[in-house]
């Protein structure tokens, strides 16, 4: 049963892949009339939007292509095959995990599943600051509603918080901190607890499941393991794009793509090295600058009870003050992976103590923190080696210190009789009253915490203003005609919450206004 | 001039002191191929093991028996998706947890030699040493927690519950159907 070809059998749309094994040794020399470099949350839609209203479209991706039948809901196997990096991608200290998907999907084949829409204050500021005044939140009502139309976002359903999602909301009830379940983009969740494995039941609706067979279905064609290179200009316009489709045996085969539009939509990471790496868009200065990944912490709670946080929904219940972002709002989600991310997660000490940890850890209430982090990092190429620069800026690590403050004081009250933090050495909080003792005592510093980053973005920034920015108010680069960028790295500025739903949205803006002026 | 060295070293091992889910830093631009056919050292296996020993002892736990679960062949498995260079600074950062008590003075024999107690302690003394000792203590403790938790029993005797689907026979919902000509 898990094999059968539900597309074909069933009349749904089907998602047709060229692999690189598919590709002939000479290569292939493809005419378009757009071609999009990605396939994750901003390809994807992009290429739908483009293709259904007549476009031909061809969308490269780097990455492999893995049906969900071949997912083995097995976090380690997950890492080393669905990640960029196998799962390894860091910054240039080492102390920071930045997770981004490396398939046909991207990031929305591995993420949790959680749907925000970019909050007000965060839209205000990118009008008032970067002239964005076109990306109001009333002018983006219509595709917010859009997307989570299409991607069926409903807030999580009484069966689907689990019992460490209860746990944080009552907890923060009993503090007035807003809580509620989260939303995410789902059909019929099997509570399998594998979001970050990707859905083998196609439950998650990422792009694997729906706006890719949809472009499939409109004639966009799509090739995995196919890396764009670099681009043919002539003037103001990419004219074509180069790339290299690799197959298993390791062969390289050439690829080239003519086409008139070139939409730039592979990740906050890759697509300012691809602009860098052809030296293109960058009359600001700004190309790879600005990024921010909203840096990422565990806390767990041990109780005396058994909670098995990583039963249910990967992200049940969400607390804080998502609203006020820029005041220093933090959000905290409920949730917990498998035993490699438990430990990688939280250090829980050596010998018979971190046995102990580990033999507790169905006895944790868990959770993530995120922040509205600062823009102060850069993505740039070093020869041939990609280094993300970013390091804890000293105002973002005292609104982590008050996540942390906040997350402590919830499971506390949800009743925990220790916290765990984050920090690379064991450190726990007893009980409520030693909370500021022991979270003031905490020092920014490299390598003092294990931090997760799983929301890149803002390495090129949009903005009205072209000596400050590298792509328009309408998605178009400011130095070129024809290149439009999409995805998650035109943010000016940090969300503080998933930025999904913010992706597809901006995708789905953009492809009106490409349209708009075709 | 030993310790002037030692930080010197140190300090060029700024890029690979792991911090990933994963464990193991690699931070190649795509177009560096990765490190196939790698195998670990006899030394490499022994810092690992000793490390392991003594940082998840399982004897006389409700753990699975570490001994029963290939923890260096999974790291060595992981070792081959690093890119060359990636693999050469994480090599350097395991011979200097392996020879850094001797570099330092503070004892005279290697981690792999120290008694368990005094590696328990080492170990101890470098998660809250300078950056560099706190980078790679913590990268030795997740290259072994990720070659113990990869094996699925081994979570399963923490009341993880490992995979589900195929065994519960949660059918595939399969793609999702077109949606409506809506425009935003």
């Amino acid at each position: 049963m898990a094999n059968l070809p539900i597309a074909t059998t069933q009349g749904l749309p089907a998602l047709n892949v060229t692999t690189p094994e598919q590709i002939p040794e000479a290569g292939l020399d493809l005419e378009a009339d757009v071609v999009v470099i990605g396939s994750g949350a901003a390809g994807a839609v992009t290429a739908f939007e483009l293709a259904r209203s007549g476009a031909r479209v061809v969308v490269l991706e780097a990455g492999p292509h893995i049906p969900s039948s071949e997912f083995q809901e097995h976090t380690p196997t997950a890492f080393e095959t669905l990640y960029q990096d196998h799962g390894n991608q860091l910054n240039t200290t080492g102390d920071l995990a930045i997770l981004q998907g490396k398939c046909v999907g991207g990031s929305t084949v591995v993420n949790a599943a959680a749907c925000f829409r970019a909050p007000n204050q965060v839209l205000a500021h990118w009008a008032e600051v970067h002239g964005l005044e076109n990306l109001s939140a009333e002018a983006l009502g219509p595709y917010f509603e859009r997307v989570e139309r299409n991607l069926s976002v409903h807030q999580n359903e009484p069966h689907e918080v689990n019992y460490n999602g209860r746990l944080l909301i009552e907890g923060a009830k009993k503090l007035g901190i807003p809580a509620s379940p989260v939303s995410r983009n789902i059909r019929n969740c099997a509570l399998t607890g594998h979001c970050l494995a990707g859905c083998k039941t196609d439950r998650k609706q990422s792009m694997l499941v729906t706006y890719l067979p949809w472009a499939s279905e409109q004639g966009a064609t799509i090739l995995s393991g196919t890396r764009a290179e670099t681009f043919e200009v002539s003037g103001r316009r990419v004219t074509a794009v180069r790339a290299i489709a690799t197959d298993a045996a390791g062969t390289q085969k050439p690829v080239q793509v003519h086409a008139g539009l070139v939409v730039v939509a592979a990740g906050a990471v890759q697509t300012p090295l691809l602009f860098q790496r052809n030296k293109i868009g960058n009359s600001s200065g700004h190309v790879g600058l600005n990024f921010a990944c909203h840096p990422s912490l565990a806390v767990f709670g041990e109780h005396e009870n058994d909670i098995y946080a990583w039963v249910g929904a990967t992200l049940s219940a969400q607390a804080g003050d998502i609203e006020n972002p820029l005041r220093g709002g933090y959000l905290l989600e409920a949730g917990m992976v498998d035993p490699v991310s438990t430990s990688a997660g939280i250090d829980g000490g050596v010998g018979s103590d971190f046995v102990e940890f580990m033999e507790n850890s169905k006895k944790f209430q868990a959770a993530i923190t995120l922040i509205h982090d600062h823009n102060v990092g850069r993505v740039y190429l070093d020869g041939d080696r990609k280094r993300i620069e970013y390091d804890l800026d000293d105002r973002d690590f005292e609104s982590m210190r008050e996540a942390l403050r906040g997350t402590a004081r919830i499971y506390f009250a949800a009743g925990a009789r220790r916290v765990y933090l984050p920090t690379t050495r064991k450190t726990t909080i007893e009980s409520a009253d030693q909370i500021d003792s022991v979270v003031n005592s905490l020092q920014n510093g490299k390598h003092r915490y294990r931090i997760t980053s799983y929301h890149p973005q803002g390495t090129m920034r949009m903005g009205a203003d072209a000596t400050k920015s590298v792509v328009g108010p309408n998605g178009l680069c400011h130095d070129l005609d024809n290149v439009y960028v999409p995805d998650a790295s035109l943010f000016p500025s940090s969300l503080l919450v998933n930025p999904q739903i913010t992706v597809y949205t901006m995708a789905s803006y953009i492809s009106d206004q490409i349209l708009a002026r075709a | 001039m030993r310790t002037k060295l030692y930080r010197r070293t140190f300090h060029k091992l700024t890029l690979l002191t792991g911090a990933s889910v994963l464990v193991l830093p690699a931070c190649s631009d795509d177009a560096v191929t990765a490190s196939n056919g790698v195998t670990l050292t006899s030394d490499e296996r022994n810092l690992l093991e000793r490390f392991a020993e003594v940082f998840l002892p399982t004897d006389g736990t409700s753990l699975k028996p570490r001994s029963e679960v290939p923890v260096v062949d999974n790291i060595e498995h992981a070792f081959t998706l690093m890119d060359a260079p990636t693999l050469d600074q994480v090599r350097i950062g395991l011979k200097l947890f392996d020879y850094g008590s001797v570099l330092i003075g503070l004892h005279f024999a290697r981690f792999v030699n120290l008694s368990a107690e005094r590696r328990l302690a080492y170990i101890k003394r470098w998660e809250q040493g300078i950056e560099m000792q706190r980078g790679i203590s913590t990268l030795l403790k997740k290259l072994v927690c990720y070659g113990y938790w990869k094996d699925i029993e081994a979570g399963r005797a923490i009341g993880y519950q490992g995979p589900v689907s195929d065994a519960g026979g949660i059918a595939r919902l399969g793609n999702a159907p077109m949606p409506r000509a809506t425009n935003g």
